[in-house]
């Protein structure tokens, strides 16, 4: 626990560190990758589609320019017609003569609609050797009036060519071909089309783009929505290439270019590509998403592998702790070697501690029995008196069912009872005959004294209330205390019981010992208020059993002659258990 | 057009149309009936064609002209091309004549022909290929229908006037034939130089007319017993 200006802070969970820590990292990287990679998908997918874009316009291209050559040839092709030849030629010559010249313009006209029938273009058009309109044919006639002149360059100087002819309101993309006779240019053939959004939209369909029809930098016809014809009529177009405007990549490139008019295939590269970046933004995100959950999960078990070990290894212990239990091994982790050497290491410790606390305690066991005996030691008359309180106090309790815990408690406590006595002079303590008021109150003191003595010693806790109340009576005039009743603990009762048994039964400088019989008459004399009576019920009923064994280890005792091993001296193995209804069966006088 | 042709087959038939011409006009003096020699007179002269005269052949066609003759050869002069004669009404119909015009590689040979009314002309097929000879001119409108090489088929000319002729299989072949009613016209000779004989005395509009140029026209005194002389200028140039 750490603190900073007086306000205590706990350190972070480490299955909280670990996991924030891999995860941002993780996170971090994953983010990073997702913008990277995004940015360079849709910077490649932009250059792709611009690319495709301009394949595209460029096979456009190639093919608009095939198409252009075959139409020239078929223009060519057409031109060639012998009899419309003839009749242009014819006619030049009858209007020299000045003869009518209606029939062969006839002739001509009629030979033109055949070809428009077989064609289906918009015009066709024939023109005399000064520009003159011979006659026309085609749904654009309207425009080609027959007389009209068109200014077109001089075909005969060029050969067959395109040019953009101005036709009253309307502009045409024609092929003109000159009419040759035997190498004399007689008129010109035109095949025309109208520059207008219709054409435009034709291409564009064939383009799968949009197209533009310009005349310096004007657009006369487009397939395109008006804001793009906004954008192409403020941007210098290139040959091909790309341009930008407001933001928009524009692919464009020159299908066509006649006299001024120019056909530009246009397409945005932005329009195009923006569904292909969305999609891949969104498979991107989603891929990212699913990372992000997997490291995640990832941290997450990362963080409870490392933690969830140490938490068991903290949580046997802190149970250890609270059970007192330094009996069991701790758990391994299974998942850490490192954490199993920790149990290891700790366990070992946690057996030389228990090895060490055991072996103190049977140290301080057997000062404190050695007290003991030294106490009782001081007066031949209470010689061995401790250990018998403790072997009738066990006898007592194994005949009221405790536990074995119980037990042990009550023998230790019981060996422990009068130890306060080392606090009273000998000349009280063994004072023969009547005590003064005073001195019965030196005596009185020795619970009290008994039990400051032994509380520094912490594992004879439970054996103080024993060492300090073994004077108190069920009818509170016990002392030092004055408890009554079940406030004195029954180990305490017991030994109280067993203490008065003993002194009635034992010998005093004062009086001699008494029998066994007339102890329990006294005893039941004042049970319930001196005594209590459970316990005293439980005496009478093992009594017979105590003293037979009592017979039996004098016996031994004598042939050994040595002093008794209170180590040794358990006498709960060799009382049988007894029935609480046998022991009722037990007569005695209660009046002797 | 005299392009690509042979000045040897292309001066020859001009040559023999000439001669015809010039008989036609001995025995047909203008101005009144039968005159006898030294009451009439003659128009000689000469012709020039003035540059540009090389004609530069439009490629393009679709039938591009075709030349298969000897690598060298001489170009012959436009002079074959042109016609002179004087504009005058005979008493009577002048005598026909008969001319040739022959099909060689993919041209009419010769390109421009003179001929009286009521002449016929023949138009042979000299090619390996099939040709075709109509006209849709006012004055004849024919079409001999198409025929191969060897196979000759021929067409008389009763009205004065210029016809046109062309191939229906070759678009670019045409050739001319003019039609006079009398026969006081002359074709130049290849130095330009031409003789309208059997005139009668008098003033008359002599006519130098190309295709192309169209006519040049000089006033000329005929005195009889005497040869009035003339100089022709035909400026050509490339397109009509």
């Amino acid at each position: 626990m750490t603190t900073i200006f007086g306000l205590a802070r706990r350190s972070p969970r480490l299955v909280v560190r670990v996991l924030g820590f891999s995860f941002a990292v993780i996170a971090c990287v994953i983010v990073a990758v997702f913008v990277v990679l995004s940015w360079q998908t849709r910077d490649r997918l932009t250059r792709a589609v611009a690319q495709n874009l301009e394949l595209g316009q460029r096979r456009f291209a190639d093919h608009e320019a095939r198409r252009q050559r075959e139409q020239l040839l078929q223009a060519v092709a057409l031109a060639e017609n012998p009899t419309l030849k003839a009749a242009v030629d014819t006619y030049h010559s009858e209007r020299e003569l000045e003869l009518p010249g209606d029939q062969l313009q006839r002739t001509i006209q009629l030979e033109l609609e055949k070809l428009q029938k077989l064609l289906a273009v918009p015009a066709l058009s024939v023109t005399d050797t000064l520009g003159a309109i011979l006659a026309s044919a085609g749904p654009g006639a309207s425009d080609w009036p027959v007389g009209e002149r068109v200014q077109t360059r001089a075909a005969a100087q060029t050969g067959p060519s395109e040019a953009v002819v101005r036709r009253g309101p309307r502009l045409y993309l024609a092929t003109v071909v000159p009419l040759v006779i035997s190498g004399d240019v007689v008129g010109e053939f035109f095949l025309a089309a109208p520059l207008n959004d219709a054409y435009a939209r034709e291409l564009s369909e064939e383009a799968r783009t949009d197209v533009a029809i310009l005349i310096e930098n004007r657009v006369i016809a487009s397939s395109a929505p008006q804001a793009v014809r906004d954008v192409i009529e403020r941007l210098p177009l290139p040959e091909s290439g790309t341009v930008e405007l407001d933001g928009i990549e524009y692919v464009v490139r020159r299908l066509t270019a006649v006299d001024a008019a120019s056909v530009y295939a246009i397409a945005s590269v932005t329009d195009a590509a923006g569904t292909a970046t969305a999609e891949a933004a969104m498979v991107l995100a989603v891929i990212g998403a699913g990372a992000l959950l997997l490291a995640a999960i990832g941290s997450w078990w990362l963080a409870r592998t490392l933690a969830s070990p140490i938490d068991g290894l903290t949580t046997a212990v802190a149970e250890m702790a609270r059970a007192r239990d330094f009996e069991r091994p701790l758990p391994r982790s299974g998942t850490s070697r490192e954490l199993d050497t920790l149990a290891d290491t700790f366990d070992a410790l946690r057996r030389a501690v228990a090895e060490a606390e055991a072996e103190s305690e049977a140290t301080y066991l057997g000062v404190i029995g050695a007290l003991a005996a030294a106490l009782d030691a001081r007066d031949p008359y209470t010689a061995g008196h401790s250990e018998r309180v403790a072997d009738l106090a066990m006898a007592i309790g194994k005949e009221m069912r405790l536990s074995d815990e119980d037990l042990d408690t009550i023998r230790l406590g019981a060996l422990l009872h009068d130890i306060g006595k080392i606090g009273v002079p000998d000349a009280v303590l063994r004072k023969p005959g009547t005590l003064t008021p005073d001195e019965f109150e030196q005596i009185k003191l020795h619970p009290t004294l008994g039990a400051r003595i032994l509380k520094p010693l912490h594992f004879l806790e439970a054996h103080l209330a024993i060492v300090e109340l073994h004077h108190e009576r069920p009818d509170g005039r016990g002392y030092p205390r004055g408890l009554r009743g079940n406030e004195i603990p029954l180990p305490a009762r017991i030994v109280h019981v067993a203490d008065a048994f003993d002194a009635i039964t034992t010998a005093r400088a004062y009086r001699p010992g008494r029998p066994a019989t007339e102890a329990m008459a006294e005893l039941w004399r004042h049970a319930g208020t001196d005594f209590d009576l459970e316990v005293v019920h439980a005496l009478t009923a093992t009594l017979p059993t105590i003293l037979t064994a009592r017979a039996a280890r004098a016996a031994v005792v004598s042939a050994a002659a040595g002093p008794a091993d209170m180590v040794a001296t358990r006498m709960g193995s060799l009382v049988p258990f007894r029935a609480r209804s046998e022991r009722e069966a037990v007569p005695y006088d209660a009046a002797v | 057009m005299a392009f690509c042709r042979h000045p040897g087959r292309s001066v020859s038939n001009p040559g023999v149309v000439a001669l015809v011409a010039l008989g036609a006009a001995l025995a047909w003096p203008a101005a009144g009936g039968p005159v006898r020699a030294g009451e009439v007179g003659s128009i000689v002269g000469d012709v020039r064609v003035v540059t540009p005269s090389s004609r530069r052949l439009v490629t393009a066609g679709a039938y591009p002209g075709r030349h298969v003759g000897l690598p060298g050869e001489q170009v012959s002069t436009e002079l074959d091309n042109v016609i002179v004669y004087v504009d005058v009404k005979g008493p009577g119909a002048p005598p026909p004549m008969r001319a040739t015009i022959r099909q060689v590689d993919e041209e009419f040979v010769p390109h421009v022909v003179s001929v009286t009314t009521g002449s016929t002309v023949d138009f042979p097929n000299d090619d390996l290929i099939f040709h075709n000879v109509f006209s849709l001119s006012r004055s004849a409108t024919f079409d001999l229908g198409r025929y191969p090489r060897g196979a000759s088929k021929s067409r008389t000319f009763n009205r004065p006037g210029i016809v046109k002729v062309f191939c229906h299989l070759h678009s670019h072949m045409s050739a001319i034939v003019r039609v006079f009613d009398h026969p006081h016209f002359a074709t130049p000779d290849d130095e330009g130089r031409f003789t309208l004989p059997n005139l009668a005395p008098g003033r008359y509009d002599v006519v130098a007319w190309h295709e192309r140029v169209g006519e040049v026209t000089h006033n000329v005194t005929v005195t009889a017993g005497q040869a009035s002389t003339l100089s022709f200028s035909l400026p050509l140039t490339d397109s009509r």
